[in-house]
């Protein structure tokens, strides 16, 4: 009784928040009509929207574990091929079983659900022992480890020793149709399928949210800031950084497990370090400070790649472009893109709300760049 | 009387050098013990096996488990963490607090160790209104309520050592090391900090041990001294009897002029 009285309620806390002006509640409601109207737009720009926000789940799992718990881990693209080899061994192994047991009509949606649970439930195996070796070193010698984590699994998906990965080529991830009622659709039509995306990510996001505004979380950040402290205040340092890992990797493997569907294929390159980088990249480009950043940054990174692809003398020098934005960003907005919005906010609207803001983690950003900032390393002393 | 710290023939070895000798205390409830000597005696190794973060050549260290006349247990082989669990805080020579955070949320970083609820990854960490509770009595206690939502990184020196103290204390220890708790503070910031530490004597269950150079500070809030030099224990007693030593006076002559 007591729990519909609370939705009652919420519903009029939002609709007299939604009216009252600005709120975050309004900007919510634009947000998710924004997303609703897109599924109406161009083809192309669906595919490339689903694109980037499959991006940013994977750069946002990735930033639990780096802006939030100081962690750079340079092998995350391990658990982004978990998730994706996870379903396409499903599809193609188990498909036609679950088209005996349940029918072909819906035979295809249930393969898909499967094959994600299978997916994640594949990268949660492989980050506890990875995670549990890793978390015993720190800085360089922990990104180095990760890298070799990824580069391992990179040869053990070529090799192929038990005829799994199917090699260089990868696996072929065919979602197929689901015909209910007489009615059918394709799950990997774009608008379907970014509207499955959009589903999964958003409840994804919100998932991570919770994570960082938890206790968890709240002791993530304090890790990240001295661990020494931290274990001095009786907290197991290693212990957490390895249930963060999973908890980040198993993020990731969502993100995979979404990416094998947008590509079709399940190909070994996703857990080359080249993969891995992408989620440093547009975590850094975005503000690994903030937890919007690596959303900001996956948004940026696609879109101005769309942007060059555009003209074909560029594309060939697009890594190029890459390469200069990381420099200016790493050497003048070590807040990224969301610190240097919010540094421009302030500016246009005065310095007064700066604190206001639930999204900032950090009192960093204040009126000049110059002030040093380089949060997630650790503000180690010793 | 009760003993609730305790060290037997403790010593490290680092190659060649002996950092700590051979060193046997006991520490009563009863009494702020300072622990000087000059520069290299040793003090911060001391902690630091006290503590878990460097483990001992040879020896044993005893805590009292629980506060109020628990029996003493062995935490020579205990890690940092385990040895905070037990009941033994620190604070550090060189600040060492979160400083990307607010001081309330340092103390929430604290409180959520205490409670145990650091694997809660599904609740708000601002949401357990006891927590909250406690966080506001802790910064009340320690003077910092005014500046409790302030980022760390924005606090002044003074400031920051106080965080340190307070963070230390959230874990509500039984015996509280402090590692130079006046080390660069200008003699207002003195003169608060240790009528600080005298309040909190006085209203906590915890046994404070301090390290500390300045000389005022030691003779204003020690009830008994103990001084290390070159890892071994040179003299102890009341700082009436110990500053008086003739080998103390010595030993901080020989090396380093206070």
């Amino acid at each position: 009784m007591s729990a519909t009285t609370d939705t009652g309620d919420r519903i009029r806390e939002f609709g007299a928040a939604v009216t009252d002006g600005w709120t975050r509640e309004r900007f919510g409601l634009l947000g998710a009509l924004g997303l609703v109207l897109l599924a109406f737009g161009p083809s192309f720009q669906v595919y490339l929207f689903t694109d980037f926000l499959v991006v940013a789940l994977f750069a946002l799992g990735f930033n639990l574990l780096y802006g939030y718990t100081g962690l750079l881990s340079f092998g995350h693209g391990l658990f982004y091929a978990g998730g994706a080899y996870g379903i396409a061994i499903v599809l193609r192994d188990l498909g036609p079983v679950f088209a005996d047991v349940v029918g072909s009509g819906i035979s295809p949606l249930v393969t898909f659900v499967v094959g994600g649970v299978v997916g994640l439930a594949l990268v949660v195996v492989v980050a506890v022992p990875v995670g549990w070796l890793s978390v015993r070193l720190e800085e360089i010698y922990f990104a180095l480890i990760t890298l070799a984590f990824g580069m391992l699994g990179y040869s053990l998906i070529i090799q192929d020793p038990a005829g799994l990965t199917n090699g260089t080529d990868g696996i072929i991830v065919l979602l197929g149709s689901v015909d209910v009622g007489g009615s059918s659709f394709r799950i990997s039509a774009r608008r379907t399928y970014y509207a499955l995306t959009v589903v999964v990510v958003l409840a994804a996001t919100y998932g991570v949210w919770r994570v960082v505004n938890s206790p968890f979380g709240t002791v993530c950040k304090a890790i990240r800031e001295s661990p020494d402290r931290a274990s001095a205040l009786g907290i197991d340092v290693r212990h957490h950084r390895w249930m963060t890992f999973i908890l980040s990797a198993a993020v990731v493997g969502i993100a995979g497990v979404l990416r094998a569907g947008l590509a079709s294929v399940a190909s070994p390159g996703l857990t080359h370090w080249s993969t891995s980088a992408i989620a440093v990249i547009a975590t850094v480009i975005g503000g690994a400070t903030y937890f919007s950043g690596p959303i900001v940054g996956a948004f940026v990174f696609l879109y101005i790649r769309w942007g060059i692809s555009r003209f074909p003398t560029l594309e060939a020098y697009w890594e190029l472009f890459f390469g200069a934005l990381l420099i200016a960003v790493v050497l003048y907005f070590k807040q990224g893109t969301v610190g240097g919005l919010l540094l421009l906010r302030d500016r246009l609207l005065g310095d007064d709300d700066a604190s206001a803001d639930g999204d900032r983690r950090s009192g960093g950003g204040e009126a000049s760049g110059s002030t040093d900032d380089t949060r997630p390393d650790g503000g180690d002393t010793s | 009387m009760t003993t609730v710290l305790k060290t037997e023939d403790l010593r490290k070895q680092f190659g060649e050098l002996t950092a700590v000798d051979g060193v046997s205390i006991e520490i009563d409830d009863s009494e702020i013990t300072s622990i000087i000597g000059p520069n290299g005696a040793g003090k911060t190794t001391f902690y630091n096996l006290l503590t878990g973060v460097l483990q001992p050549t040879d020896g044993a260290i005893w805590l009292q488990s629980g506060t109020g006349g628990g029996d003493l247990v062995e935490i020579t082989d205990a890690e940092p963490h385990e040895v905070a669990q037990a009941g033994l805080s620190r604070s550090y020579q060189i600040t060492n607090i979160f400083e990307g955070l607010t001081v309330r949320e340092n103390v929430r970083v604290a409180r959520i160790s205490h409670e145990k609820t650091r694997l809660d990854f599904r609740s708000r960490a601002t949401g357990d209104e006891s927590l909250e509770a406690d966080i506001e009595e802790l910064l009340e206690l320690t003077g910092l309520t005014d500046i409790a939502d302030t980022p760390c990184d924005t606090l002044s020196h003074g400031e920051k050592r106080t965080v340190e103290i307070a963070l230390a204390l959230a874990i509500e220890p039984n015996v509280f090391l402090m590692d130079e708790p006046t080390a660069g503070m200008n003699p207002t910031e003195v003169t608060e900090i240790v009528s600080l530490i005298r309040e909190l004597d006085e209203d906590l269950d915890a046994t404070f041990v301090v390290t500390e150079h300045n000389m005022d500070v030691v003779t204003d809030i020690s009830d008994r001294i103990v001084v290390l030099a070159e890892g071994s224990i040179l003299a102890e007693g009341t700082p009436g009897d110990v500053l008086t030593d003739e080998r103390v006076t010595e030993a901080y002559l020989g090396s380093d002029s206070v």
